[in-house]
């Protein structure tokens, strides 16, 4: 099976997508191999950094907002004020933490390369994934197995 | 440098700013290649161009009808063509490869070692080397001052002349001998030699029918005609070309012909030039004879000596510069002449034919080499 997307049999004679070198506007000045040595421990910090960001959009956020709307509801007794304030609190928190880790993303690139890394990519993408599967298994964990699911056949501690 | 000017080093061009500089030296590119002028070769006498689409379909036609059979050996369809082309009998016409191996193979039948072959100088480079081939010797004859006829009818006793060998219009001076010239030629040269007149230039000649020789030859069986398609016609690549002779000549003809035939590809090339009508030949001529005498004028009027041609080139000379020199400076200027020195006489240089356009550069690079002339003493005095 023909799996490299340039291998046409010598038809088109081209380059795989995402592989072009980075152009620059003029060549950058590298730092000394110290500085090369923080920038990457600096990476490592940025990544580490997303990852948490990544991780509070699957649980903390979501938790803290419904929080928030419970408290709000305690205190105006409005059921609809309290479900309203969760859903904007939600998205606000929400879209303001991809926000963050997007930028995140792009000064992370910057660092590696100034690192002395041919980042081509960012790491969002695969951050979000990897967190998005570690938190649906554990609260898959949580649910089946402390939890319980609350039916008639196995009832739940909620129950 | 600060720390996010550091960092802000390493970000990359986005795909629209590349693409734009691209762009920009794409277009850089095509104009330098548009404006860029390439040399132009009038050093050869054969015509440029490529030849008509309909020669190169019948030539792959023929070699897709089949390359595992021998061709005809005596070229019959094209020989039948031409031979009622120059309404001659076709017993009496043969066909070889170029006329360059015909007027070797005729100087091999006809001279014994130790015989002389005559012929005016300077003149094409391969008479003096076809008498050494049939172990014989070149006699160049012809002062510039006595006329190329008597200076023949006077050498002629005088050595053991086997054959004449005469182009007209000559290589590299283009000038043509009349058909009058040839014919008193004919009639005063002692029994016993030959003359192999050399045609393959007579396309571009205007002064005469082009086929005046050929009807000498009833009349005279010792003159041999050669032409070629390599010229003219433009098909020097096929390597075609045919011999005529008088009555009583067919013996020595078939002793000339190639021994297993010419190339059926190029005698289908050939086959179809003369079936389309002669129209890349009636066109290549048209150019010459509307160019030469323009170019000749204008040359003369900037002081060279300049033959008066009848082939599709000119022979110069500039009084104060030699050839070689003039060669040189005028290929700096964007033009490529041969050098006379490797065709006879270093004073001259020879300027092939093409159209208005190769005209106008010619003289445009004269004018430079000219000027070029003029500065070098000025130079030289600063």
């Amino acid at each position: 099976m023909r799996s490299d997307p340039s291998d046409t049999g010598g038809l088109f004679v081209g380059r795989r997508p995402g592989t072009a070198p980075v152009r620059y506007r003029a060549l950058p000045k590298l730092g000394s191999a110290g500085r090369q040595r923080v920038d990457r421990r600096l990476a490592d910090a940025m990544l580490a950094m997303m990852t948490v960001l990544s991780l509070c959009c699957w649980g903390p956020i979501p938790i803290a907002c419904l929080w928030i709307g419970a408290q709000i509801d305690y205190l105006s007794g409005s059921v609809s004020l309290g479900i309203l304030s969760s859903l904007v609190g939600l998205l606000v928190l929400l879209f303001g933490a991809l926000k963050i880790m997007r930028n995140l993303d792009e000064a992370w690139i910057l660092v590696r390369r100034a690192a002395g890394i041919d980042q081509r990519s960012g790491a969002l993408g695969r951050v979000f994934a990897i967190t998005a599967v570690v938190c649906g298994a554990v609260f898959g964990i949580w649910f089946v197995l402390f939890n319980g699911t609350g039916s008639m056949v196995t009832p739940g501690n909620g129950v | 440098m600060g720390l996010l000017d550091y960092y802000r080093q390493f970000e990359g061009m986005p795909e629209e700013e590349v693409n734009r500089g691209l762009r920009e030296e794409a277009a850089e590119r095509r104009r330098k290649a548009l404006t860029r002028v390439t040399t132009l070769d009038l050093s050869q006498t054969t015509w440029p161009e490529l030849p008509h689409a309909n020669i190169v379909n019948a030539i792959t036609f023929t070699a897709r009808a089949g390359l595992q059979r021998y061709p005809h050996l005596r070229g019959s369809r094209l020989r039948s063509e031409l031979a009622e082309r120059h309404e001659l009998p076709a017993g009496r016409l043969i066909v070889g490869n170029g006329a360059a191996q015909l007027l070797t193979a005729a100087t091999r039948a006809l001279m014994e070692p130790g015989q002389e072959l005559l012929t005016s100088w300077p003149s094409y480079p391969l008479y003096p080397i076809m008498a050494r081939r049939a172990h014989g010797r070149a006699v160049p004859v012809g002062d510039g001052e006595t006329p190329l006829v008597d200076a023949l009818l006077a050498a002629a006793p005088e050595h053991n002349t086997r054959v004449v060998a005469l182009a007209s219009p000559n290589d590299p001076t283009g000038e043509l001998l009349a058909t009058a010239e040839l014919e008193r030629l004919l009639q005063g040269l002692p029994e016993g030699i030959a003359v192999l007149l050399d045609e393959a230039l007579v396309d571009f000649a205007d002064a005469q029918p082009t086929d005046g020789s050929l009807r000498l030859l009833e009349e005279h069986p010792r003159l041999l005609v050669f032409r070629s398609f390599s010229k003219a016609w433009g098909l020097a690549g096929l390597r075609v070309g045919y011999a005529v002779g008088g009555p009583g000549s067919e013996e020595l003809l078939a002793e000339l012909e190639p021994d297993l035939g010419v190339s059926e590809l190029s005698q289908s090339g050939a086959l179809e030039a003369l079936r389309s009508g002669a129209k890349p030949l009636t066109r290549h001529v048209q150019s010459v004879c509307e160019e030469r005498p323009r170019l000749t004028a204008e040359l003369r009027e900037r002081g060279f000596e300049v033959t008066d041609s009848q082939a599709n080139f000119l022979w110069v000379a500039h009084p104060k510069l030699e050839g070689t020199e003039l060669a040189t400076r005028m290929e700096r200027a964007g033009v490529l002449v041969a050098a006379g020195a490797a065709l006879g006489e270093p004073r001259n240089v020879r300027i092939a034919l093409r159209n208005a356009a190769a005209t106008a550069r010619v003289l445009s690079a004269v004018d430079k080499a000219l000027g070029s002339r003029a500065q070098a003493p000025a130079d030289s005095a600063g």
